[in-house]
C-alpha cells in the first residue's frame, strides 16, 4: 500500500495534533501516526490543566471552515477531512529527500477489526489476565484485551499480545467476530527448522503438533535453502547457530535473498550471543536462547505467528516529517540504586508520582476522583509534594530541568484543596520554584497567599513509614533546624524522559539526539532537527508545557509547510470546488430514511417490520428504505441511487458508528446538491444492545413490567426485542423531528480573503513571522516604528549555547529586505484598522507623511518590548553599576577587562516577580549565567556572587547553571522580605545581605554590581485598541487562551508573537513567530472564509440590548453595534456553543440548527408513547 | 541544636585570595556545583552532633572562610558512611571532601586543630602496631598525647560502660605487626604521588 501525503506527523499527542491540524487546515493531506493504540498522548490521562482547571483541548479545533472537521471533543477523537490517523504504528525508516521522502511504517495489529468491534466489552469480561493499567498509571488493573482510553471516539478494544495467555476466550465471546487471531492461516504458515540437533528437532515437532503449523525439519542450512528455493511459502525459519558459522551466515543471506522480509529467528546456545548479534544486523528478526523449553517456546512461537501474519508495513510518500513523539514520565522505580527505596516508592502506598496523583484526582480514575490513599482508602488531607525527582540530577543523567513539574505541583496542590473542600493541607518541598511564564508567578502567589499552599525550600532526602500507614518526612529547614512532619501522602513530582522508543525512532528518522536523549535542535532554529525536512514538535526537542508544546508544534508545522512548498514547487492540484447546494428553503420537507440492515457485525435483534411501519407514518417521511451494509462502498452507492430516485430534501440514516459516516455525508451532499446540514446519521446499533444494559426504556424497565404480569417469565417473552425496537424507533423519530425543524436557508455570505498579511513590528519575532509567510508565497507588509529593523535582539552579543546573534540578526534583516514578497515600511505607524478575519483595511502613516491603505487578510502584532530602566541600586549614578545587557555589550566590545576585576556581584529579579511587574522576565537568569561564564572564561579566579530568588533555567539551560556553579560562582538566595542592601563607599558598592544557609549577614565589596533588570512590553495600548484586542495587567497582549491558543487573539485573524506576548528568550520568540506565521498562512490560503452550520443569530425585535450575551460568549463573537443599536454576531467567531441562548432573558438569541420549536419537537418525539408499549400499559 | 549566630562575614578580595593560597581551593573545587539543597545534611547520621550542619559547612567553604571551616568539628565527626555522597543530586564527592578537610586541618590547622587530629593519628598508629585496634592502649596513648589530665576522667563513665559489656579489648599480640606491609605500601604510594 503506497499513499501520498503532504506531511507525516509522528506522535498524536497534543503537539502532533496541533501540527497536523495546522497543516491540514492549509489544505495539505496529513498522515498522523502514533505508537500507542490511542490518540491524545499523556493528555488523555490528565483531566485538569492550570490555570482554568479544565481540559480545553477543543480550543485547538479550527474556528473557520469548522465543518471540515467534525466538532467532536478533541480529547476523544479528531476528525478532519485532510487527516488520516494510523494508530499502533511506528516509523521504521525514512529514505529520500525533503519534498519526496519515502517513509516506511510498521503497523502493529491490535487483532480487533475496528469495523466490526462495537465496544460491547464482552471480551474483557471473560479475559482472565490482569495487568497494571497504563491509563490509570498503574493504580488500576486492566485485562489483556482492553480499551486503551475509555473516552475515545471511535473506541475499540485492542489485544495486548504480550500479556495474552492465548486462552481464546475473547475470540469465542466476541458477538461480532471482530477478534481475529488468524486461526485459518495457521495451516499455511510453514516453519522450517535448520538444526543438526536431533533432540531439538524432536522436541519441536512434538510440541508444535497441536499448533497446526506445517513443520519442516532440516539438518543443515543447505536443506533449508533448497526447501525455500523450491517455492515453499515459508513463514518462519528457525536457524540454529550451532551449525558452522559460515553456513549460518550463508543460509541467512540466501534465505533473505529468496524471501525478502522473511522472519529468521536464531537459536543461540551459550557462548553464541556475539555471533547472534552479528547476524541480527544482517536482518535476522530475533534470537531465542537454547535450550528451549516448551512452556516458553510454544507461546512465543504462537505469538510470533500472529504478529507476522497480522502486522502490516505501510509506505508513504511524504513531503516533510514532523516528529512529536513526546516524552515519558520518569519512573522512580526504574533506578535500582536511585531513589525508589529511599523514597519508599513502590513499597508504601502513600508515595505516588504526580501522574498517579492526577489519576487519583480524576473522575475517571481508580477512586472516581476521591482523594483516597490506594490500599487503605484513607482520605488524603496532609499531602506533600517533592520537586525535582528525576530532574536536575546529574546522577540520574538528568542535567536538565523538566520545566513542567513546578506548575504541575502547584496545580495539584490547588486541586487537592478544591477536591477536599479546602481541608487538605498542601506542602511543596522545592529547590527552585520555576514559575517562568508570564502569568505563572501570579498563579504561585495566589496558591501561597490565598489558597494557603505551603512552599518549603528544602529537600527531604529519605522518607520513613509513619504511624497508621502515614509517612514521616524529615528535613532540615534553612535555619538548620531538623524538622519532622507526618503526611498522608507524598507526591513525587517526576520529571520527563525521552520516549522509550527514542533510540529506534532516531535511527529510523535519521536524526541526532542530544546528551539527555532528546531530539537535538539548534537554539536559533528550534523547530528543526539535524535532518533537513524533519521537524521537531511538542516536547520532543526540549521538555516543555502545553503552551510550549503547541508553539513548538506550530513552528514545526510552519517549517514543514514551507519545506513542502519550496521542494514540491507550486501545487499543481486544482483547489477543490466549493460544493453548490440547491436552495430547498421553499420546499415541503421530504425525509428519506435509510436503515442499515444485514449488518455484517450483528444479527439485528429488532422487529424491523414494526420499525418500518412506525417510521413510515412519521410526519415528513416520504420513504423508508433498507440499505444493506451502509458502511461499505456498495451500501453507500445503493443509498445514493435510492436518494437520487426519491429526491428528498432531508436524509436520515440509521446505522452504526455515526462518525464513520459523517465524512460520507459530505460526498452525498455533493451528489444530491443537498446541504449536509440537512442530513443526519443515527446510531441504532448501540440501541440493539440495550437489552443487556439498563437504559431508558430498555430491558430493565421491560423486565420489571414482565415480572408484574402473572404467568410471564422474562426469559420467554419477547419484551427484549420489543424494548429494543421501541428505543430504536424513538431515536429515529427524534432525529427525524430534528431534521424537519432544521433551517434550510443558505448560510451567511462567506467572506472573501485578501491574500496579504500585515506584520506590525520589525524585531526578531516580526521579521521571522514575515519570512515565514513570505516564504510560502504570500505578500507581507512589515511595519516598523523605528528607522531600522531589528528591535531588542540587536542588543545581544552572544548566547549561552554559543551562537552568534549579531550575525543571525544581520542575516535576517538582509533576507527580509531582499525578499520580493515583503514590503518593509520603516519609521511608520498604524493609524487605523477596520474589518475582520480575511478582510482588514488598515492605514499606515510613514514618517514622510505618506499614508498607505492596506488590504490584508490577517495581522500579526509583534510590537516587542525593551529592557526595564533601572534607577535604583546606584544604576545611572555610579559607573560600577551595570545591567546584564550592558555588561554583555561591554564584554563583547572589550571595553571592560575581566582580568582587572577583583570581584563581581549580581542581583537577580530586580523588581520582577512582585507587584507592579509580577512576572518572571525569563531572560535575566540566562543572561546572568551567560555573563558569569564569560567572566569566568576570561578570569577563572574571579569571585562572582549572585543574589537570586529562584534560578529559572528551565529545560536544557539548567546545564549552564550547573556549569556556572562549577566554575565557582557563589549563589546566595534572598527573599523579597530581606533583599540585599547596597551602599556606596568611595564610589564602590558595599552589599549587605543575609545568607539563609548560614543565617548570617554577609558583606561584599565588589568592583562591579550587575543588575538583572528584566524586560517589559512596549506600550501597545494604542495598537491593541486599533485592532480590538486585549492587554494583560502588565501590558502584554492577552491571547485567546494562554495554553491552547497561545498566539491567537479572541478576535479572529489577529495574532501576536514574540516579546509583546510575554517574556521570551530568542528561542521563544522564534517559536511563537513561526507558529503565528502558520496561523496566518492558514487564513490566507483560503479564497473565502465561511462559518459553521451551527451559529447564533439575533432576533432584533425581541432583543433588549441588555448585553448579557456579550459577556456570556466565550469566543468574543458578540458585540453591541452602537451605530445601529443592535447586538451583532461575528459568524466566523461564533462556535455555536449556545451560551448566549442560555443567558438571553428574552429568547432573542437563537442558535441556527437548535431552534426552540425544533428542540421541543425532538423532546416530544422522545417521549411519544409507542403503540405497542401503550397497548401493554 | 545549635543556632548559628555568626558575626557579619565580610568578603574582600583578600578573603578569596587567602582561601586560594591556604589550600582550600582544591576542596572548594570538589563541592562547587553544590546548590544547597540540603540532602547531605538530611542524610547525615551524625548531623545531630555537629556544630555546623554539612550544608552550612559547605557554604562557608564556598565562601572561602578557611578559618571558620577548620574551627568547626563537623568534618571530624564524619564517619565516612557515604550516605551524602550516594544521595547528592549533583554527584559531589562529599565524603572525600570531608576527608580532605581532615587532612588539611591536620597539616595546616593551628594547635587546636592538630589536637583534634590526634585522635585519628593515635587510632591509626594503634592499628598499625597491633593489627587491629586495642581500645585500652589506644586511649592511653591518646590521653598522653592530649596532655590534658582531666580528659581521662571525662571518658571514665563511657569506659566503664564499655568494659562492663566486654567491648574493650585489653591487649594481645596475635595480630601484632600484621598490617605493617599495608601501611608501608600506602606510605610508598603517597610518597610516590
Amino acid at each position: 500500500m503506497k499513499k501520498e501525503y503532504g506531511a507525516l506527523v509522528v506522535g498524536a499527542g497534543i503537539g502532533g495534533i496541533r501540527a497536523a491540524l495546522d497543516l491540514a487546515e492549509t489544505g495539505l493531506k496529513v498522515a498522523l501516526i502514533d505508537a500507542r493504540p490511542s490518540l491524545g498522548g499523556i493528555l488523555t490521562q490528565l483531566d485538569h490543566q492550570f490555570p482554568s482547571d479544565h481540559c480545553g483541548m477543543c480550543k485547538m479545533l479550527p474556528l473557520t471552515q469548522r465543518d471540515q472537521s467534525s466538532q467532536y471533543c478533541l480529547r476523544k477523537g479528531i476528525f478532519h477531512k485532510n487527516i488520516d490517523i494510523y494508530l499502533h504504528t511506528e516509523l521504521s525508516g525514512l529514505e529520500g529527500d525533503p519534498g519526496k521522502f519515502q517513509a516506511s511504517l510498521r503497523r502493529r495489529s491490535t487483532f480487533v477489526d475496528p469495523t466490526r468491534c462495537v465496544s460491547c466489552g464482552l471480551c474483557a469480561e471473560v479475559c482472565p489476565v490482569r495487568v497494571p493499567s497504563e491509563f490509570n498509571a498503574g493504580l488500576g488493573q486492566r485485562t489483556a484485551v482492553y480499551l486503551p482510553v475509555p473516552h475515545n471516539i471511535p473506541n475499540h478494544y485492542v489485544v495486548d499480545l504480550d500479556n495474552c495467555q492465548r486462552c481464546w476466550r475473547c475470540f469465542e465471546a466476541c458477538p461480532t467476530k471482530a477478534i481475529d487471531f488468524k486461526f485459518s492461516e495457521r495451516k499455511d504458515f510453514h516453519v522450517i527448522v535448520a538444526s543438526a540437533d536431533e533432540q531439538l528437532s524432536q522436541d519441536l515437532s512434538l510440541w508444535l503438533k497441536d499448533e497446526n503449523f506445517p513443520l519442516h525439519l532440516t539438518a543443515s542450512g543447505e536443506e533449508a535453502i533448497t526447501l525455500l528455493a523450491s517455492g515453499l511459502e515459508c513463514g518462519l525459519l528457525l536457524l540454529d547457530l550451532d551449525l558452522p558459522p559460515a553456513e549460518t551466515e550463508r543460509t541467512l543471506r540466501r534465505a533473505l535473498e529468496l524471501r525478502p522480509g522473511l522472519a529468521v529467528v536464531l537459536l543461540t546456545g551459550p557462548g553464541k550471543e556475539e555471533a547472534g548479534a552479528g547476524l541480527l544486523e544482517l536482518g535476522a528478526r530475533e534470537t531465542l536462547s537454547k535450550p528451549l523449553n516448551k512452556a516458553l517456546t510454544v507461546p512465543w512461537l504462537d505469538k510470533l505467528f500472529m504478529r507476522l501474519v497480522s502486522d502490516e508495513t505501510l509506505t508513504f510518500e511524504v513531503g516533510a516529517v514532523i516528529l512529536a513523539a513526546g516524552f515519558e514520565c520518569y519512573n522512580p522505580a526504574d533506578n535500582p540504586n536511585g531513589c525508589a527505596d529511599l523514597m519508599l516508592y513502590g513499597s508504601h502506598p502513600g508515595v505516588l508520582t504526580s501522574l498517579e496523583f492526577e489519576r487519583l484526582a480524576s473522575s475517571t480514575g481508580p477512586s472516581q476522583g476521591l482523594l483516597a490513599r490506594p490500599g487503605d482508602g484513607k482520605p488524603l488531607r496532609r499531602i506533600a509534594w517533592l520537586q525535582c525527582v528525576g530532574s536536575r540530577d546529574v546522577k540520574k543523567k538528568a542535567d536538565f530541568c523538566s520545566s513542567i513539574c513546578c506548575m504541575i505541583s502547584i496545580k495539584e496542590a490547588l486541586l487537592a484543596k478544591r477536591l477536599s473542600g479546602g481541608q487538605a493541607e498542601a506542602t511543596i518541598f522545592y529547590m527552585d520554584m520555576r514559575t517562568s511564564g508570564r502569568d505563572y508567578q501570579r498563579y504561585r502567589d495566589e496558591a501561597e497567599n490565598s489558597a494557603g499552599v505551603r512552599f518549603v525550600p528544602a529537600r527531604p532526602h529519605s522518607i520513613l513509614p509513619g504511624p497508621d500507614g502515614d509517612l514521616l518526612i524529615q528535613y532540615y529547614d534553612y535555619s538548620g533546624e531538623l524538622r519532622e512532619e507526618i503526611f498522608d501522602a507524598l507526591i513525587l513530582a517526576v520529571g520527563v524522559r525521552p520516549p522509550k522508543s527514542m533510540e529506534r525512532l532516531a535511527q529510523a528518522a535519521g536524526i541526532e539526539v542530544n546528551d539527555s536523549g532528546f531530539c537535538s535542535t539548534k537554539y536559533l532554529s528550534p523547530n528543526r532537527t539535524s535532518r533537513l525536512g524533519v521537524f521537531a514538535a511538542g516536547a520532543f526537542g526540549e521538555p516543555t508545557d502545553i503552551r510550549g508544546s503547541l508553539l513548538q508544534a506550530g513552528a514545526a508545522a510552519m517549517g514543514a509547510s514551507r519545506m513542502i512548498r519550496v521542494y514540491r514547487g507550486p501545487r499543481d492540484e486544482t483547489p477543490e470546488a466549493e460544493p453548490q447546494y440547491t436552495d430547498v428553503s421553499r420546499q415541503v420537507p421530504r425525509v428519506l430514511m435509510a436503515l442499515c440492515t444485514s449488518c455484517p457485525t450483528l444479527e439485528r435483534n429488532v422487529n424491523s417490520e414494526l420499525l418500518h411501519q412506525r417510521m413510515e407514518v412519521l410526519p415528513g417521511v416520504v420513504k423508508v428504505v433498507d440499505v444493506e451494509r451502509a458502511c461499505t462502498r456498495e451500501g453507500w452507492e445503493s443509498l445514493r441511487q435510492e436518494a437520487e430516485a426519491t429526491e428528498p430534501n432531508r436524509v436520515l440514516i440509521g446505522a452504526c458508528l455515526p462518525y464513520v459516516h459523517v465524512p460520507r455525508l459530505r460526498e452525498l451532499g455533493e451528489a444530491l446538491r443537498l446541504n449536509p446540514a440537512l442530513m443526519d446519521v443515527v446510531d441504532i446499533h448501540t440501541a440493539s444492545f440495550s437489552g443487556r444494559v439498563t437504559s431508558f426504556g430498555g430491558h430493565a424497565a421491560c423486565l420489571a413490567s414482565c415480572a408484574t404480569e402473572p404467568g410471564a417469565s422474562p426469559g420467554v417473552c419477547d419484551c427484549g426485542e420489543a424494548a429494543r425496537t421501541n428505543e430504536m424507533s424513538s431515536l429515529l423519530a427524534m432525529a427525524a423531528a430534528k431534521l424537519l425543524g432544521a433551517d434550510p436557508s443558505s448560510l451567511p455570505q462567506a467572506t472573501p480573503v485578501s491574500p496579504q498579511a500585515l506584520v506590525v513590528g520589525g524585531g526578531l519575532a516580526g521579521m521571522t513571522a514575515a519570512m515565514g509567510i513570505a516564504d510560502q508565497g504570500f505578500k507581507v507588509v512589515l511595519v516598523e516604528e523605528a528607522e531600522h529593523l531589528g528591535g531588542l535582539a540587536m542588543n545581544l552579543r552572544y548566547t549561552l549555547e554559543g551562537d552568534d546573534p549579531v550575525r543571525f540578526m544581520e542575516d535576517l534583516v538582509e533576507q527580509v529586505e531582499k525578499n520580493p514578497n515583503i514590503r518593509v515600511l520603516k519609521d511608520s505607524r498604524v493609524v487605523l484598522s477596520r474589518g475582520k478575519a480575511g478582510r482588514f483595511v488598515t492605514v499606515v502613516a510613514t514618517g514622510e507623511g505618506v499614508a498607505h491603505t492596506l488590504h490584508h487578510g490577517a495581522t500579526i502584532l509583534a510590537t516587542g518590548g525593551h529592557e526595564v530602566k533601572v534607577y535604583e541600586y546606584g544604576n545611572r549614578v555610579h559607573k560600577c553599576v551595570l545591567t546584564q545587557l550592558e555588561l554583555e555589550q561591554r564584554l563583547a566590545a572589550g571595553s571592560l577587562d575581566a582580568s582587572s576585576l577583583k570581584s563581581v556581584a549580581m542581583i537577580q529579579c530586580w523588581r520582577s516577580r512582585e507587584e507592579s511587574r509580577n512576572y518572571c522576565s525569563r531572560v535575566c537568569c540566562q543572561g546572568a549565567l551567560k555573563n558569569i561564564l564569560m567572566l569566568k572564561k576570561r578570569n577563572p579566579g574571579l569571585p562572582v556572587y549572585v543574589f537570586y530568588r529562584d534560578i529559572m533555567t528551565t529545560g536544557f539551560s539548567e546545564r549552564f547553571y550547573t556549569e556556572a556553579r562549577r566554575s565557582g560562582a557563589v549563589f546566595i538566595r534572598y527573599t523579597p522580605d530581606s533583599r540585599p542592601k547596597v551602599e556606596f563607599k568611595d564610589d564602590k558598592p558595599v552589599i549587605t545581605a543575609l545568607d539563609p544557609v548560614l543565617g548570617a549577614d554577609i558583606e561584599l565589596h565588589p568592583d562591579l554590581l550587575v543588575l538583572s533588570s528584566g524586560v517589559e512590553p512596549s506600550d501597545a495600548s494604542e495598537i491593541a485598541d486599533l485592532f480590538g484586542v486585549g492587554l494583560t495587567a502588565d501590558g502584554f497582549f492577552q491571547e485567546a487562551e494562554s495554553k491552547w491558543r497561545p498566539v491567537d487573539f479572541l478576535k479572529h485573524g489577529v495574532f501576536a508573537c514574540g516579546l509583546a506576548l510575554g517574556p521570551a528568550t530568542m528561542r521563544d520568540s522564534l517559536l511563537s513567530a513561526k507558529a503565528a506565521a502558520q496561523r496566518v498562512v492558514r487564513i490566507l490560503n483560503e479564497t473565502h472564509l465561511s462559518c459553521g452550520n451551527v451559529v447564533a443569530e439575533v432576533r432584533h425585535t425581541l432583543c433588549s440590548r441588555c448585553g448579557r450575551c456579550i459577556s456570556a460568549c466565550p469566543y468574543g463573537a458578540r458585540s453591541l453595534n452602537l451605530d445601529r443599536d443592535k447586538i451583532v454576531v461575528d459568524e466566523l467567531l461564533c462556535q455555536g456553543c449556545g451560551s448566549c441562548i442560555a443567558a438571553c432573558p428574552n429568547s432573542a438569541t437563537v442558535l441556527r440548527g437548535f431552534h426552540d420549536e425544533q428542540v421541543m419537537a425532538v423532546i416530544d418525539a422522545a417521549l411519544a408513547v409507542q403503540p405497542s408499549a401503550a397497548a401493554r400499559l | 541544636m545549635k543556632k548559628n549566630t555568626h558575626p557579619l562575614i565580610s568578603f574582600t578580595p583578600e578573603t578569596h585570595q587567602h582561601a586560594v593560597d591556604g589550600g582550600l581551593a582544591a576542596i572548594q573545587g570538589m563541592v562547587r556545583a553544590c546548590m544547597q539543597c540540603g540532602t547531605c545534611t538530611a542524610s547525615c547520621p551524625n548531623a545531630f552532633a555537629m556544630d555546623l550542619a554539612p550544608r552550612q559547612m559547605w557554604r562557608l567553604l564556598l565562601f572561602g572562610l578557611q578559618q571558620e571551616v577548620l574551627e568547626s568539628r563537623t568534618f571530624w565527626l564524619c564517619s565516612s558512611c557515604y550516605s551524602c555522597t550516594l544521595r547528592c543530586p549533583r554527584g559531589l564527592p562529599l565524603t572525600a571532601a570531608m576527608a580532605a578537610l581532615k587532612r588539611l586541618a591536620g597539616a595546616e590547622g593551628d594547635h587546636a586543630n592538630r589536637k583534634k587530629a590526634l585522635f585519628y593519628q593515635e587510632f591509626m598508629r594503634n592499628v598499625e602496631q597491633n593489627g587491629r585496634v586495642q581500645e585500652m592502649g589506644f586511649m592511653c596513648h591518646y590521653f598522653l598525647a592530649m596532655r590534658d589530665p582531666l580528659l581521662p576522667l571525662e571518658y571514665t563513665p563511657l569506659g566503664l560502660k564499655l568494659l562492663g559489656k566486654g567491648k574493650l579489648h585489653l591487649g594481645g599480640s596475635a595480630q601484632r605487626g600484621r598490617l605493617g606491609p599495608l601501611f608501608a605500601k600506602v606510605r610508598s604510594m603517597e610518597g610516590a604521588s
